[in-house]
């Protein structure tokens, strides 16, 4: 596992995550470039290309967001090296607009973008279908359904983009990238980094008009050849022949297809898709040729089902096709094998094995009164302290709340359930913007360091330059802690640990005009309220940079540093129970006693932020003895 | 089902080290030739929040995650989180879960505006989970692991008692050598060590209810 197998040299076998597997397959390919801005469930990707960066010569950045990263991809692709990036459904509309004309221009070194979709909104704003991009970009889309599948169809992908001159993106889903499973390491073959000779006819990736045209009849004749090669590719296979019934798959529901199969004891015929655009088309008639039924298995929308639905229509007319349209699966959510074995057994007319709804119904009485345990932010999360100190200064002073992407977007769930609007990265400004013209109440922004640079510039600026009234904090942890604790541009280094010059927050908001910024360290918790206060208070656009470092972040140098992460406890003979340091402040480190009821702090959770103490009337809350 | 093949649900709050667990056995089964899978939740949800991961083992197994009641075993690192993924377990499944309870902020919140409530016990979460099955052990894996000489290793603790049930596939050896490869080096001692108690600690609480390796 990890960073060791990812540079330990071949003939092997290791267990690796797919974002892992994918990382190893990219180095066995001898990429040179590799830029990508961090997003669940992708992050790994740039995590372990950075971790194991010192063993390798490829250049690489962690980029300011998607965008960057693809562009700094296709620049280098257009030079002529091999390069990657990653990025999960919503960085991929970032980087989108350059994607698009990318196809028409098309590259010289191999290209690959790996783009992971969220099926179940685990971690993401909305449950997008990215396949949409490879048809509507006429870019060819592979999709590995586990680590070993991945990491050779990046290697594949490469080649392939290589041969066709243009970018390859790869489309996963959270259950494959976070997916774990025994890989086979090749032998490590590389290059060594050197500088390429720019050797290309003047304006030869420049796209518009006349050139635009030309490039898209190039790139429907690429998409043919694309085609006729994906008829013939082991990267669609069929498994299994002679039944009836057919199932047409790919990605994450190939594995969820083919349990169910086993659970149900039915052996169809299925057909894998590796190839995801342009659609192997006549190998999917081919198959449609031969079943009775055909069941669809795919999330999200029904994009193999409407491509086979129409190769049907002249391939088997009669053939019964089995996908949502019918009813049988849903458009929403992730799968999983008991989905599939219900379909399954409805569309068969079989009985499941284990009365799934009878096992729910029995758990659902078990769970009675058992509390749900969200997300929620860290002991020691500077985040807490900011949202606690706010909420005291705006009380009873009506607002709104315009938050971003990040950790402090948890602020909405229980139990502070506090935030009024959250669309996308950098979305706070130019909502906030909007919401100043229209609403009577005092209007507040929220973002982090990280979605700052990512994308909330242009929203600044624009807010600047129309003179728009509300407050914006940024809360400047000094990483992209939701993902991980990356480096971003308020960073002295970079991806592999390399330095880079950092971004100074202060400076760039003066830059642009603004002189009215307040810097509050949240620790300071009672102290930084009235800040908070006449800050707000005052006509904006005005700013308040709430400052500390991420409490993971901090806990990880003091280790390295060998030094101990301090606890507080409870003085419980001074303790009169207010609950000051519980109400609104909600530190998982903090419950109380069954006993007397007063509080307790537990010693393996806390990271001795010291704000509770600081809120605490009687001064009941202390330092641990013997620390 | 195929005899050889295991499944254990793998639960506790985020910052638990359940990523390491499951990288541990896999590694160890990749080293011995067995195939293994897992499911995992990254992101989000580790903030402090209830995790887990299907930790799969077996040669036709495609699926990351497990079936609803196909679970040869819940491994909880926190006993709210075994009932939490109650339906996950095969009926009459073995249950390992630690001791510890961390209480959930929303709970305590309640907790703070009612006076007439009381934390959900181990005892309750054991009563409940007894109504599904009768093989459920608890290990006081906090205790363990600081006799062991680092109260982090509470991970490698409950490993340690899961790895003594006859059903379970990866070698002692395997999963040693497979530990001293996963943890910080100057680590090693220590997790080997809270393995081993692991396993004492199972022969007292899980080797009475279910079968165990000699």
């Amino acid at each position: 596992m990890g960073s060791a197998d990812v540079v330990r040299d071949g003939p092997a076998k290791a267990f690796m995550l797919c974002n892992e597997a994918i990382v190893r397959g990219a180095i066995e390919a001898d990429v040179k470039v590799v830029s990508a801005y961090p997003g669940s469930p992708t992050t790994e990707i740039l995590d372990t290309f950075s971790g194991v960066k010192s063993n390798f010569d490829y250049r690489m950045e962690i980029s300011s967001n998607e965008k960057v990263a693809l562009e700094t991809c296709a620049g280098a692709a257009m030079v002529g090296h091999r390069s990657i990036s990653s990025m999960k459904s919503v960085g991929m509309n970032v980087a989108s607009d350059s994607f698009f004309s990318l196809s028409y221009t098309g590259v010289k070194g191999g290209m690959v973008i790996v783009m992971a979709d969220d099926p179940q909104a685990h971690s993401s704003q909305t449950e997008q279908d990215g396949r949409a991009f490879g048809p509507s970009a006429y870019v060819p889309m592979l999709e590995p359904s586990n680590p070993a599948e991945a990491k050779r169809m990046v290697k594949l992908a490469f080649d392939l983009s290589e041969k066709h001159g243009v970018p390859v993106l790869m489309r996963t889903t959270t259950r494959v990238n976070h997916q774990s499973g025994i890989v086979e390491l090749d032998k490590i073959v590389r290059k060594p980094f050197e500088k390429l000779d720019w050797s290309h006819a003047p304006a030869r990736f420049t796209t518009v008009a006349d050139t635009a045209r030309k490039f898209k009849l190039q790139l429907l004749e690429r998409t043919k050849r694309l085609e006729e090669e994906f008829n013939s590719s082991d990267l669609n296979r069929v498994e299994g022949t002679g039944s009836e019934v057919g199932i047409v798959t790919s990605g994450a529901g190939y594995n969820y297809a083919v349990e169910a199969a086993r659970i149900l004891g039915i052996k169809p015929s299925i057909l894998k898709l590796g190839t995801t655009y342009p659609l192997p088309k006549r190998l999917i008639a081919d198959f449609l040729k031969k079943v009775k039924t055909v069941i669809v298995v795919e999330e999200l929308s029904p994009y193999l089902e409407l491509h086979v639905t129409a190769i049907a229509k002249d391939a088997n007319p009669s053939v019964k096709i089995i996908g949502k349209w019918t009813g049988h699966f849903s458009e929403a959510f992730e799968y999983n094998t008991n989905i599939v074995v219900d379909a399954f057994a409805k569309a068969l007319g079989l009985r499941t094995p284990v009365d799934y709804d009878a096992v729910m119904a029995k758990a659902e009485e078990l769970k009675k009164g058992l509390s749900d345990r969200p997300p929620t932010f860290c002991p020691g999360c500077p985040h807490r302290a900011t949202l606690w100190a706010l909420l005291q200064a705006t009380k009873g002073m009506k607002h709104i709340l315009s938050t971003d992407i990040g950790c402090y977007s948890m602020s909405f769930l229980e139990p502070l359930n506090y935030g009024d609007s959250m669309l996308s990265m950098g979305a706070c400004m130019g909502v906030a913007a909007g919401m100043q013209y229209a609403a009577k109440e005092k209007v507040i922004a929220m973002v982090g360091d990280s979605t700052f640079y990512h994308a909330a510039l242009p929203g600044l600026v624009n807010a600047i330059h129309h003179n728009d009234d509300f407050t914006l904090i940024i809360l400047d942890n000094e990483v992209t802690a939701m993902t991980g604790q990356q480096p971003n541009p308020g960073s002295d280094y970079n991806a592999g640990g390399q330095p880079a010059k950092r971004i100074v927050l202060e400076d760039v908001i003066r830059g642009m005009g603004i002189t009215d910024i307040t810097v509050i360290d949240p620790y300071q918790a009672k102290a930084v309220v009235q800040p908070i206060k006449e800050a707000l208070a005052r006509k904006g656009p005005n700013i308040i940079i709430s400052r500390r470092a991420c409490a993971l972040y901090a806990d990880r140098n003091k280790r390295k540093r060998g030094e101990a992460i301090l606890s507080n406890k409870v003085d419980k003979d001074v303790c009169k129970k207010p609950y000051a340091c519980i109400r609104s402040f909600n530190c998982p480190a903090i419950s109380i006693d069954d006993d007397d009821r007063k509080a307790t702090i537990s010693k393996e959770l806390c990271d001795r932020c010291d704000v509770c103490a600081k809120l605490c009337p009687f001064g009941s809350i202390k330092l641990r003895e013997g620390e | 089902m195929a005899s050889d093949e295991f499944s254990v649900y793998m639960s506790g709050v985020g910052g638990q080290g359940l990523v390491l667990l499951s990288n541990v056995m896999g590694s160890a089964c990749a080293s011995v030739g067995i195939q293994a899978i897992t499911g995992e939740q990254h992101g989000l949800s580790q903030r402090s929040g209830s995790i887990n991961i299907h930790m799969r083992i077996g040669e036709q197994i495609r699926s990351p995650l497990i079936p609803i009641a196909g679970a040869d075993a819940i491994l909880a690192l926190e006993a709210l989180e075994a009932l939490r993924y109650v339906e996950y377990l095969k009926p009459g499944g073995v249950v390992v879960m630690n001791k510890r309870i961390q209480h959930p902020i929303i709970e305590t919140i309640g907790h703070m505006k009612d006076k007439a409530t009381r934390y959900m016990s181990v005892e309750e979460v054991k009563a409940r989970l007894s109504e599904v099955t009768d093989k459920v052990a608890v290990v006081d894996a906090l205790e363990i692991a600081k006799k062991a000489g680092n109260p982090l290793t509470e991970n490698i603790v409950m490993l340690g008692a899961l790895s003594t049930l006859e059903a379970f596939p990866i070698p002692e050896e395997a999963l040693k050598k497979s530990i001293a490869e996963n943890v910080p080096k100057k680590a090693v001692d220590v997790n080997l060590r809270a393995f081993d108690l692991g396993k004492q600690a199972a022969f007292e609480t899980l080797c009475n209810i279910v079968k165990c390796k000699k």
